[in-house]
């Protein structure tokens, strides 16, 4: 397990690299579908719970019985898939930036205890919400009619990072805000998934497949949890002429 | 609770205050709303320390579990919600502390402390301080482990100075810098305190500051002058104060080793002439210096490599020569060995060899050789010379190694001896010769002696007379050969002695291809003269010859018996000189099988045990049975060449194609017999009654020209007959017929001669027929032809038909000779004895018909 983890973690750093640079060279992407792919596949990254809560499990030594019970639990901190759904295309993007601007501001102050991964992880979410910003970018320019919604509420208003009442309960809150993460990531996963298969239906709708074929979602951080496919309210309103699928 | 003052000012030990009086707190009111606390909270602790961690909780205590990083632990509890577990010599787990746990059984309520176990803070070890321009110093220690947690970071060091009473929170964990005062302060105490949460440890040291003055690293080191053996180094160094002076050490390197040391004292600038140098070597210079004043440490070195010039080579080359008739004219083949690298001083470019004759006067001759050749051929005539040979590098040439070649080879007939090969080679002794020897040299091959050899050489002074032969080439098995030559006054060579031997003798490793050779039935001869002794593993000492005799008997009498490595019997002989490649195996039994095996052996053993050889001895007669009919059947075979050879001469003698009756034997019988009278009938003395012309097929023709078989296997078919009348009046029809026999007719003829009958061919014309009606024509015509035959035509000529005089009485009676006397009378047939030549039979009709009518008869046609 231990040598499959070090095995990703240089791909998760190539890849976010890939992404930083693409963001800092400012170029957005002007094809949909690439565009959509790389999102799935950044947040198939970060739902990779050994890039950021296993090293934290092992580092704290949570990794013991009768703690791992305790940093398993899906805190409610994130938007749950279903309230993703929910969304619209440009509020799901909203949201999503909202809650990974969050993230990043939780595991600054997780630096002490994961100096590599949190830099690391860093890096991944500035990509993607590079990403996302294109993505915005991109719906906005195909729809500007669109009715503003507003964002839906991710942790909320999450006050500064104050010093934990003591470590212990300091490091079983980090642990659930990290599987919070993951599970958060899986759950963008899947919505964006399901952005890719709103085009298939629109072709076929009496097979309308769940994935297409080797697109496989990764198994998610998170323990139980239905995950209800449903679609967007305006998906087709929304798509950019000349570049979402016809 | 009770205090104590913790200060650097004060000193140690301190003394505590007195314990406070003791406060009263509900257990259950700290709860809050939480079913469980434990407590304290991030205790920060030393390893080692025992520590007593207790929870509060309105749960029964047998529903709830602590543990200690998965472990669970066991408490004292202290009242109905309270409960204490007691730590001892906690040990460091991770910086992240270590994780003490409870949780309640059912429910999941969990409440925990993380309990910072730090490593013990250790004293600072190796403290010093330094300066490398008087006006910084740099402290330097050990700091120990890392004593820093999430809870406490790593200690901090801090460098205080008493006597200035300035301090400095060092950067780093392991070192210092201090800025020296600019009033000239030499004496410095420094004091070192480490410190984290739960400790701190101190360190000093006093000391003057000129005394601890470590230079930097000289530099621009470069060799100046660079010569053949010596060489001038220069360096440059850092100043230190005002003035300061450095010892600096140069050292030269060669191959890795310090050869010279010099000591230099210098301000700023250094340089050193560097001596007694090799040419064409590399070395290495370094240097590194110390403050003068007060000795502390070397600077770091710096080192420079440099190549020293070119000399002229130091030694003569050692040379040696390899003498050799070819083609009559002896040539010297001269060896010489590469200068070693301290005497060749530098690379050697070419070889000079001067040929000069002692005994005439003539121009010299000079041979450039180029490097690496080592060797060269000369062919010399029968004069002596001189060859000087030297090596050339680029400055010039070496000495000159000079050898003299006498014409006359000398004498190459001395003794030859063994030498034992050890470990260390071969221990080669020999005993001078002359008084006047001005050295001796050992020569030898490295390789077998059939390989081409590489000849080697060892030069010795006069005084010696026994040297150890050592090379990495020697190998057990082989033989090595070792001449000794004893060099002269006149620097000529001349052979002393010849040894052989191995650095390990081995067993034979082939047996000698045996002959057997002179076998009777009592003996029989081995030779195996081809074998070799020279090329054997090992000095061969003599012969084994093993001899299997048949079951049940003894050995011969110059064999005992032995046991073969299979356990079987065997007769054995040992033949102890190596130079007997003969043996007669003796007193053998006749017709006998037995089995011979001949090895070779040498000091370590005999050579591989082969298959033997079946013999079988003679039966006692056969020899003498050889005797006679060997000379029989040469006689023999003489005398049948001899008939081949003359078997015209005798079948004319003996058995002719046409027999002279004149010659024949049975006259010579009849008339000393029986009747004196009798002789051989004329013809003309014969008239024939009837003749009667048989007529046969043209096949059967062909038959009897072609293939020429005898007249009782011709087939004669219908055939016609022609009558011819009697024209005597007294001829009264067939009666009893008269036969005159010829012996030395052959027996088909006379089988075909039956009565009265001439075959002629059917399509035989009548007109032809015509003339032989006349019985003068015929007679004559007969006559005539005989006579012919017997004067013209040559006996046993291949296409003669021979027609046999003949007269039976009864057909077929040919072997009694006739008892009674011929009567010419009644009925006498007269078989005619002639040669009718083939041109006759083909000659075509002509008018002289009674002549011509003997064509009618045809090729193998014969009268009767």
């Amino acid at each position: 397990m231990r040598a499959q983890r070090m095995r990703r973690t240089p791909l998760s750093v190539i890849l976010g690299l890939l992404f930083l640079s693409m963001a800092a060279t400012s170029k957005c992407l002007g094809k949909y579908h690439e565009l959509l792919l790389q999102l799935r596949r950044q947040a198939d990254l970060m739902q990779d719970t050994s890039t950021l809560l296993d090293p934290y499990i092992r580092i704290q030594g949570l990794d013991t019985p009768g703690l791992k019970e305790h940093c398993r639990e899906c805190p409610g901190a994130f938007p749950s898939e279903d309230a993703l759904r929910g969304l619209s295309r440009q509020g799901f993007l909203r949201t999503l930036n909202a809650t990974l601007g969050l993230v990043l501001h939780r595991l600054t102050a997780l630096y002490q205890d994961l100096p590599e991964a949190q830099q690391l992880v860093g890096l991944n979410i500035r990509g993607f919400r590079s990403n996302i910003h294109c993505m915005s970018l991109l719906l906005r320019s195909s729809s500007e009619a669109e009715t503003p919604e507003p964002t839906q509420p991710g942790p909320g208003p999450t006050p500064p990072p104050t010093p934990p009442s003591d470590a212990f309960q300091h490091k079983l809150k980090s642990c659930r805000f990290l599987r919070g993460y993951h599970c958060f990531m899986h759950s963008v996963g899947q919505v964006l998934r399901e952005w890719g298969e709103s085009r298939s239906r629109s072709r076929s709708r009496r097979h309308s497949p769940r994935r297409a074929p080797g697109d496989t979602a990764p198994s998610g951080p998170c323990r139980g949890g239905a995950r209800r496919m449903w679609p967007f309210r305006r998906d087709r309103r929304l798509m950019p002429r000349g570049h979402l699928p016809r | 609770m009770r205090s104590m003052v913790d200060d650097a000012r004060i000193p140690k030990p301190g003394f505590w205050s007195n314990w406070s009086s003791w406060e009263e707190a509900d257990a259950q009111n700290s709860l809050g709303h939480d079913p469980l606390l434990v407590f304290p909270k991030d205790k920060l602790v030393e390893e080692g320390s025992n520590v007593t961690i207790c929870y509060v909780s309105r749960i029964h205590r047998d529903n709830i579990s602590c543990y200690l990083e998965g472990v669970q632990i066991y408490g004292e509890q202290l009242d109905r919600s309270v409960s204490a577990f007691e730590l001892k010599n906690v040990s460091f787990i991770r910086k992240r502390g270590t994780n003490v746990f409870c949780k309640v059984d059912q429910g999941g309520a969990l409440g925990g402390i993380v309990l910072f176990v730090s490593k013990v803070l250790e004293e600072p070890k190796d403290f010093s301080c330094e300066t490398q321009d008087l006006k910084t110093l740099t402290c330097t220690w050990d700091p120990g482990s890392d004593t820093g947690l999430s809870k406490q970071p790593s200690q901090s060091y801090t460098l205080f100075e008493s006597f200035s009473g300035k301090k400095t929170l060092c950067k780093h964990r392991n070192w210092c810098n201090w800025q020296v005062a600019q009033d000239s302060q030499e004496t410095y105490n420094f004091t070192l305190v480490a410190e984290n949460y739960l400790r701190k440890r101190s360190v000093s040291i006093l000391f003057n500051l000129t005394q601890r003055v470590h230079p930097m690293t000289p530099y621009n080191l470069f060799p100046k002058n660079v010569g053949a053996t010596n060489a001038t180094m220069t360096w440059k160094v850092h100043s230190i104060g005002n003035n300061s002076t450095l010892l600096c050490q140069l050292e030269l390197l060669a191959e890795g080793k310090v050869i010279q040391q010099h000591n230099v004292s210098i301000k700023v600038n250094g340089e050193y002439l560097l001596s007694e140098l090799e040419p064409d070597t590399e070395y290495v210079a370094r240097v590194r210096c110390a403050y003068t004043n007060h000795f502390w440490k070397w600077s770091e070195l710096i080192s420079q490599k440099f190549n020293t010039a070119e000399a002229a080579p130091s030694e003569a080359p050692d040379v040696w020569r390899n003498m050799k008739m070819v083609s009559g004219h002896p040539t010297v083949s001269l060896f010489w060995k590469p200068l070693s690298k301290v005497h060749a001083n530098g690379k050697i470019l070419f070889y000079n060899v001067i040929v000069e004759n002692l005994d005439k006067p003539s121009r010299l001759e000079v041979l450039s050789i180029p490097a690496p050749t080592r060797s060269t051929e000369l062919t010399l005539d029968q004069c002596s010379y001189q060859i000087h040979v030297t090596a050339h590098n680029s400055v010039g040439p070496s000495p000159a190694s000079v050898i003299v070649i006498s014409g006359d080879p000398g004498n190459e007939e001395v003794e030859s001896g063994r030498v034992n090969g050890t470990e260390d080679g071969f221990s080669v002794s020999w005993k001078p010769q002359s008084g006047d020897a001005t050295g001796y040299v050992v020569e030898w091959c490295d390789g077998p002696q059939d390989l081409p050899c590489a000849l080697q050489w060892k030069n010795l002074g006069p005084n010696t007379t026994s040297t150890v032969i050592s090379s990495g080439a020697f190998r057990p098995g082989v033989r090595y050969n070792f001449r000794i030559y004893e060099i002269s006054a006149k620097r000529m060579a001349h052979l002393l002695e010849k040894k052989a031997g191995y650095l390990e003798e081995l067993a034979p490793s082939d047996n000698p291809q045996v002959v057997m050779s002179n076998l009777t039935s009592h003996s029989f001869t081995l030779s195996w003269k081809d074998y070799s002794t020279e090329s054997q593993p090992g000095f061969i000492q003599g012969y084994h010859v093993y001899l299997k005799p048949k079951a049940g008997e003894q050995c011969p009498p110059a064999f005992e018996k032995t046991v073969l490595p299979e356990d079987s019997l065997c007769c054995k002989h040992t033949i102890d000189n190596p130079e007997q490649k003969t043996f007669v195996v003796e007193n053998l039994q006749p017709e006998s099988v037995y089995e011979f095996f001949v090895t070779a052996y040498t000091s370590v053993g005999e050579g591989p045990l082969d298959a033997f050889t079946k013999i079988t001895t003679l039966d006692e007669y056969s020899h003498i049975l050889i005797r006679i009919i060997l000379p029989m059947i040469f006689c023999v075979l003489i005398v049948m060449i001899i008939c081949y050879l003359k078997h015209q001469w005798l079948k004319e003698k003996c058995y002719p194609d046409i027999p002279d009756p004149y010659k024949s034997s049975v006259l010579s019988l009849i008339k000393s017999k029986e009747n004196p009278h009798l002789t051989i009938m004329n013809i003309n003395d014969c008239v024939p009654d009837a003749i009667e012309v048989i007529n046969k097929p043209e096949g059967s023709k062909i038959q009897f020209l072609g293939t020429r078989k005898s007249l009782t296997e011709t087939e004669f078919t219908k055939p016609a007959y022609i009558y011819l009348l009697p024209t005597e009046k007294n001829y009264s029809g067939p009666g009893p017929c008269i036969c005159f026999e010829n012996f030395t007719y052959n027996q088909a003829a006379s089988d075909f001669a039956s009565c009265g009958h001439f075959p002629v061919t059917p399509q035989a014309p009548p007109h032809q027929l015509g003339p032989l009606t006349s019985p003068e024509n015929l007679l004559k015509a007969l006559e005539q032809n005989y006579m012919n035959s017997l004067g013209e035509i040559p006996a046993g000529e291949a296409n003669l038909n021979y027609v046999s005089q003949l007269a039976s009485s009864t057909s077929g009676d040919k072997d009694s000779l006739p008892t009674n006397p011929p009567e010419p009378a009644l009925c006498s047939e007269y078989k005619m004895q002639m040669v009718i030549p083939l041109g006759l039979a083909s000659a075509p009709p002509s008018e002289n018909s009674s002549l011509s009518s003997t064509t009618l008869l045809g090729q193998g046609e014969h009268y009767r």
